[in-house]
């Protein structure tokens, strides 16, 4: 009995190093690999309070002060009230962030839950099919996405002008004029917006298709016994028992608009007249091309607290307080 | 634990290891090159280092390439840091950006006035900050002046070639017969398509300049755009455009940009540098309308000009051996055979007078003896505290703006000044 119980000790005590090993094994590389994100972003934050640019040698701690001055938020208030050209460029990307993102997710959502609704609805054998269909941009890279989309744009040789001629309409430089909008966005905007809708759209709807597919059968049926339409169902019933799923679809999709940057470089690059110029774009020029690192940090901070607010509102708005 | 300990610092070792890049042994010296991604230029190189390594067998030298904007991004890393290379390949106008971490040429390699002697002024110009030399430039950026064209559409219009220009208003009578509008009015050939982004930089401080004025106020702290040359300048560019040579919503640097829409048929004369023409011959082998390089008249007096120095060579204050990389960069920048081989390799415009003068040259770029006439009127840019920011997102989108017909030459002139010296700031 003795022997057993101190087996049964030392297997324990051996399964606990052994645990204990392995948490030191995948802690520590972690803590490592997770101190460098933290050096970064603390790097970010004090870089946004300072003038700073690499090309310059600085003080001598970390090249901060000297020629690369302390501003406090004096990076923060040219944003606002400042006259300079990265000032006016700020407020006009923050501006085409805005009409980006708040114009996406609505015209996603208005696309991929009834399409999912639909898919649900058709044969099991069609529903692979279209599903793979609708989610091959979603594997497609940006870059390819924004290069199909530029040549069925082009002004001359595009399919999209080519159909305008054929029925006698006058062709669109889609891309590059600033003078032709549509509801006060520029054409170029919703050029770019509607390239991204067609790869983003995939992804969503599979997410959909999910939660619709979680929805317990009685309660459809239960409605429909009671006499509800269909159109009652899926508003009544579906809309509401897929509210978590909707909120996470929001929260992601609003955080991916807000941090577009691929297929707006590739396709317009923020011409024409800087009417396509997005947060991301604006925050990879100043730091990557002109070497202002203070001023993009500034820019990169000021976005994580939009998005923060965006994501915040939006689970307040969208929370359940029950599951089924 | 203790093995644990072990396992972090033998990591720890072999990644110091790793991020030393230069190694010293019995009088071995290797030595780092960064170059950006281009295969003619480091083509030019790579023959370079191997004279250079068989002149000196106990000199090593590594070229390691980057793509144009990582090479950027490395830069501004790696300098703060001090990882970056002994030797580094800058563009001249970057120099003023990046003096302070650049080691200025020894007077024993070469003096600033012995440099200046021997470069054209615009190329050595990028090199030069307040007084000090920080390297050598290699080619002449010449972005003024140059243009692509199209042979077999001039003489389908029935125009002389190769053109007989006296004056601008000639351009632009050949540029209007070459012109062309599909069915429905939308311009399918521009005459002359001027109105991408170095172009229209190019040929508006150029036209300042040859009008007699000045973009730079007395002192060189600040810009004046608000200027009657510069307004002359800006009026005459949107007159062109109201001729019908070029429809600046169809053809611009985003839409149509000038090398890909003049090798694609689009175009009949197109303005840009000379390093299209290699660009053009790689990327559209299949183009089969016959074509030439050839210069514009300027638009009043001499054909003075602008430009923003070229690629060259600069030496790191952080290598360890400052004296071999300097010996190698006056090897390869400034011995004529040396400089020669590079720049027919690369088919850039040479730097150095005597080589942009020489029968091998004209020979194998013949485009560099129609350009001698007027390399001498180039003048350094000047040292912009932002040259991208002022060219790209003041200079080019704002004229672009009034070629397009969006705003007025006069609201233009006054924005972009006051941007421009908001980059001051």
């Amino acid at each position: 009995m003795n022997l057993g119980r101190k087996r049964e000790k030392r297997s324990k005590g051996g399964l606990a190093i052994a645990k204990s090993r392995f948490v030191r094994g995948v802690t520590i590389p972690l803590l490592l690999y997770e101190s460098l994100g933290i050096f970064v972003l603390g790097w970010a934050f004090i870089l946004m309070f300072f003038n700073y640019s690499s090309g310059r040698l600085g003080g001598p701690i970390l090249g901060l002060g000297g020629s690369n001055p302390f501003v406090g938020l004096g990076n923060f208030i040219e944003m606002v009230k400042g006259t300079s050209v990265e000032a006016g460029l700020f407020r006009t990307s923050l501006k085409n962030t805005l009409i980006f993102a708040f114009a996406i997710l609505p015209l996603n959502l208005v696309i991929t839950l009834p399409l999912a609704y639909l898919l649900e609805s058709i044969g099991e054998r069609f529903k692979a099919f279209y599903r793979t269909i609708y989610f091959l941009p979603v594997l497609t890279s940006s870059v390819g996405v924004a290069l199909i989309w530029m040549s069925m744009y082009d002004p001359q040789a595009g399919w999209i002008n080519t159909i305008i001629r054929f029925f006698g309409g006058t062709p669109v430089s889609w891309l590059s004029d600033p003078r032709a909008g549509f509801m006060g966005v520029s054409v170029a905007m919703w050029a770019v917006i509607l390239a991204y809708l067609w790869q983003d759209y995939g992804y969503n709807m599979v997410i959909f298709i999910a939660a619709l597919q979680a929805i317990p059968q009685e309660l459809k049926d239960a409605a429909m016994i009671d006499g509800a339409t269909s159109w009652q169902v899926f508003t009544r019933i579906i809309l509401s028992l897929i509210r978590p799923t909707i909120l996470f679809v929001c929260v992601m999709t609003m955080l991916s608009s807000f941090q577009v940057f691929d297929i707006i470089q590739v396709m317009t690059n923020g011409d024409p007249g800087n009417q396509t110029q997005v947060l991301m774009l604006d925050i990879f020029k100043n730091a990557f091309r002109y070497q202002r690192l203070g001023w993009a940090a500034a820019e990169s901070f000021v976005l994580f607290l939009i998005v923060m607010g965006v994501t915040i509102i939006q689970m307040r708005a969208l929370r359940t307080d029950w599951e089924y | 634990m203790r093995k644990t300990i072990l396992f972090v610092l033998v990591i720890l070792a072999l990644l110091m290891s790793a991020c030393g890049g230069k190694t010293v042994e019995q009088g071995k010296v290797t030595l780092r090159l960064w170059t950006h991604t281009n295969n003619a230029f480091n083509a030019g190189y790579d023959a370079l280092i191997a004279a250079y390594q068989a002149e000196h067998p106990n000199v090593t030298i590594q070229r390691e390439s980057f793509d144009y904007e990582l090479y950027l991004q490395t830069l501004q890393t790696a300098m703060p840091a001090g990882e970056e290379a002994d030797i580094l390949q800058l563009f001249g106008t970057w120099t003023s950006q990046y003096y302070e971490r650049l080691a200025p040429v020894p007077e024993s390699v070469m003096t600033l006035a012995d440099a200046q002697k021997i470069f054209y002024a615009a190329p050595i110009g990028g090199y030069i900050v307040d007084g000090v030399l920080y390297g050598f430039p290699q080619e002449f950026n010449c972005e003024y002046g140059g243009v692509l064209v199209n042979k077999t559409k001039f003489e389908a219009a029935g125009l002389a070639f190769p053109p007989q220009w006296q004056t601008m208003d000639d351009v632009l009578a050949d540029a209007q017969a070459l012109s062309k509008k599909d069915d429905t009015g939308m311009q399918s050939v521009a005459g002359f398509h001027f109105t991408s982004a170095d172009p229209i930089s190019a040929s508006f401080l150029a036209g300042i300049k040859q009008r007699g004025g000045d973009y730079w106020n007395a002192d060189h702290t600040g810009f004046t755009f608000n200027t009657p040359e510069a307004r002359a300048q800006l009026q005459w560019m949107v007159d062109a455009v109201g001729m019908g040579v070029v429809d600046p919503i169809v053809f611009n640097d985003s839409t149509n940009f000038v090398i890909d829409a003049f090798f694609q048929s689009k175009v009949g004369i197109g303005y840009i540098g000379t390093w299209a023409i290699a660009e053009g011959r790689v990327n559209f082998p299949d183009f089969t309308d016959e074509w030439d390089y050839v210069y514009l008249p300027p638009v009043q007096g001499d054909p003075v000009f602008v430009a923003d120095s070229g690629w060259g060579l600069t030496v790191s204050p952080n290598s360890k051996h400052q004296d071999v990389a300097w010996d190698f960069v006056k090897f390869v920048t400034t011995v004529t055979a040396n400089a020669l081989k590079f720049n027919t390799a690369s088919g850039t415009i040479p730097a150095m007078l005597e080589v942009a003068k020489s029968a091998e040259i004209a020979e194998v770029m013949p485009w560099v003896a129609k350009a001698l006439d007027i390399l001498p009127f180039g003048e350094y840019l000047g040292n912009m505290p932002d040259r991208d920011l002022v060219m790209y997102e003041i200079i080019y989108p704002r004229i672009l703006e009034v070629l397009q017909g969006v705003k007025t030459v006069d609201e233009t002139l006054l924005v972009i000044e006051t941007e421009a010296n908001s980059t001051f700031k």
